[in-house]
């Protein structure tokens, strides 16, 4: 469902990724992990769309991806961000939100698709014509999780969608993100560095340092703290550390 | 020794309905040690912090039994007596040193402006102590990174230069209203270190708000954990797993573990507390 070969990415003088490569089955859930810098989040922006400046070869849902086919790209893969406050805009309802990418796609059915999708997120239904404001941090995520679901695409990209939700918020989110996946065989790419979060939620992972993959594993290897690399051990460490 | 000793805090808004209680009777007592308080958004935890240090804006109000802190009563305090106090005695790290540190000013000279302020020291003797308070929060050239702006640093640098600026003045109690959840799990560690050092050494009484109940446990003598504006619970180190209430409970295995293996996470039932 997603493959990336030979990534790189330079900003100026420096090399922010290596010749990255790995591959994402369909319905499968995979984590990029590693420290601020390590360049996880440029691996989605690189797929987003966000990032044109890469070379190598991407491909998501059998498409290969070139710079400059945003508007056929956003029916295969959308992003949910890290920041709830930050992503929604302020001045725009939950319908205006939710109901946007159906217009620039010419699709029918708005006002149906808007209200299937609140009851998918768990969003009462009154709640459609509030702004961003009236929503605590959780009820926002879910409504940037609706945001990426309403042109039903097959990839979700996630960043960090919860570290800036408290821990029971946190486990209500998480467990949405779970349950949609199960219920619309999603593909998930998570960019974390909370193991935990991986534990639950993925599959499979790799982990990052400096622009390069150091250890691909099953989340298996992660649960048991068994990584081969000394770094993933010491990942792992830290974590339990605090 | 008792550094500060607080019965029935409220700190109390005016809305829309009525006065609304963020904090609701509020009471503990800090000498030289850790303190933790725990507890989500809105739980009260950071309110209770500001009114220890006199910063809940108006048209907030707060009341007390009492408000002691070092045999002062700060409830009858003037707003220049505690601003004498602040910075000097009492003080608070914030937690995004992106939002908290003067961008067009150079570190080592926003460290120099508490100096300025609360103690008479030549310009030489600031510069010396500016280098040493960035030594012991253990930036490696403290020289170099004094003369840098808050843009030039990462976020783990500008936490401890924030740290820097508290405790250059050596205040006898420190508040760190979530000092590390800004910060990159790497480093999260180191800053607490810092506090951890500093506290020991220099015999300050620290308070540590997080929501992060397993940090906090990790990390600090006793714990206070707040709800809806009361506490809920007390409990001191290693006790964490013999919490009893069913919101302490509920925050804890709502926590995800590096094992996981439940298909689903325990959600707090709201309407059962």
């Amino acid at each position: 469902m997603i493959r990336v070969s030979d990534l790189t990415v330079r900003f100026g003088q420096t090399t922010v990724l290596h010749n990255v490569s790995f591959s994402v089955t369909g319905g499968e859930s995979f984590a990029l992990v590693g420290e601020s810098g390590s360049g996880k989040s440029t691996i989605l922006k690189a797929l987003a769309g966000q990032i044109t400046n890469w070379s190598g070869a991407l491909e998501i849902a059998n498409e290969p991806l070139s710079p400059g086919k945003r508007a056929r790209l956003a029916r295969k893969v959308q992003m949910v961000f890290q920041d709830p406050y930050g992503s929604l805009h302020p001045r725009h309802s939950l319908d205006d939100t939710l109901s946007e990418p159906l217009i620039i796609h010419g699709l029918p059915d708005r006002d149906a698709r808007v209200l299937a999708m609140l009851d998918a997120v768990g969003l009462p239904r009154r709640f459609r014509f509030r702004l961003p404001h009236q929503l605590s941090g959780g009820q926002r995520q879910r409504v940037a999780i609706a945001r990426a679901l309403m042109l039903d695409p097959p990839v979700l990209l996630l960043d960090e969608p919860t570290s800036a939700l408290d821990v029971s918020v946190q486990a209500e989110i998480l467990n949405l993100l779970k349950g949609l996946r199960e219920e619309r065989q999603l593909t998930f790419l998570l960019v974390t560095h909370d193991l935990p979060v991986v534990s639950f939620l993925c599959d499979r992972l790799a982990i990052l340092k400096s622009g390069r993959i150091e250890e691909e594993a099953r989340v298996d290897a992660l649960r048991a703290g068994r990584f081969e690399t000394g770094y993933g051990q010491e990942l792992v460490k830290r974590s339990r550390d605090g | 020794m008792t550094l500060l000793k607080v019965d029935n805090l409220r700190v109390t808004f005016p809305s829309d309905h009525g006065p609304v209680d963020v904090v609701r009777g509020l009471s503990l007592t800090l000498g030289r040690e850790r303190l933790g308080i725990v507890g989500e958004s809105g739980s009260g935890k950071s309110m209770t912090g500001r009114a220890i240090l006199g910063l809940i804006p108006p048209p907030g109000s707060v009341t007390a039994d009492r408000l002691e802190f070092e045999g002062t009563d700060l409830r009858t305090l003037s707003e220049r007596r505690y601003r004498e106090l602040r910075g000097a005695r009492m003080s608070m790290v914030l937690q995004d040193p992106k939002f908290s540190l003067n961008p067009v000013i150079t570190i080592g000279d926003q460290i120099a402006e508490a100096l300025k302020v609360h103690r008479s020291l030549t310009a030489r003797q600031r510069r010396v102590r500016v280098l040493e308070v960035l030594e012991a929060v253990r930036i490696r050239d403290p020289k170099r990174v004094a003369r840098l702006y808050p843009n030039e640093i990462s976020g783990g640098m500008g936490q401890r230069v924030m740290i820097a600026m508290m405790v250059v003045l050596e205040p006898a109690l420190m508040i760190a209203d979530e000092p590390t959840s800004a910060l990159d799990v790497s480093v999260r560690g180191q800053v607490l270190d810092i506090l951890d050092d500093l506290v020991r050494r220099r015999g300050m009484g620290l308070i540590l708000i997080s929501h992060d109940l397993n940090t906090v446990a990790r990390w600090c003598d006793r714990i206070i954990v707040m709800y809806q504006g009361r506490v809920v619970e007390e409990l001191g180190t290693g006790q964490l797993e013999a919490a009893k209430h069913p919101y302490t409970r509920g925050l804890l295995s709502s926590v995800p573990r590096i094992d996981e293996t439940r298909d689903r996470l325990p959600v707090l039932n709201r309407s059962t507390l």
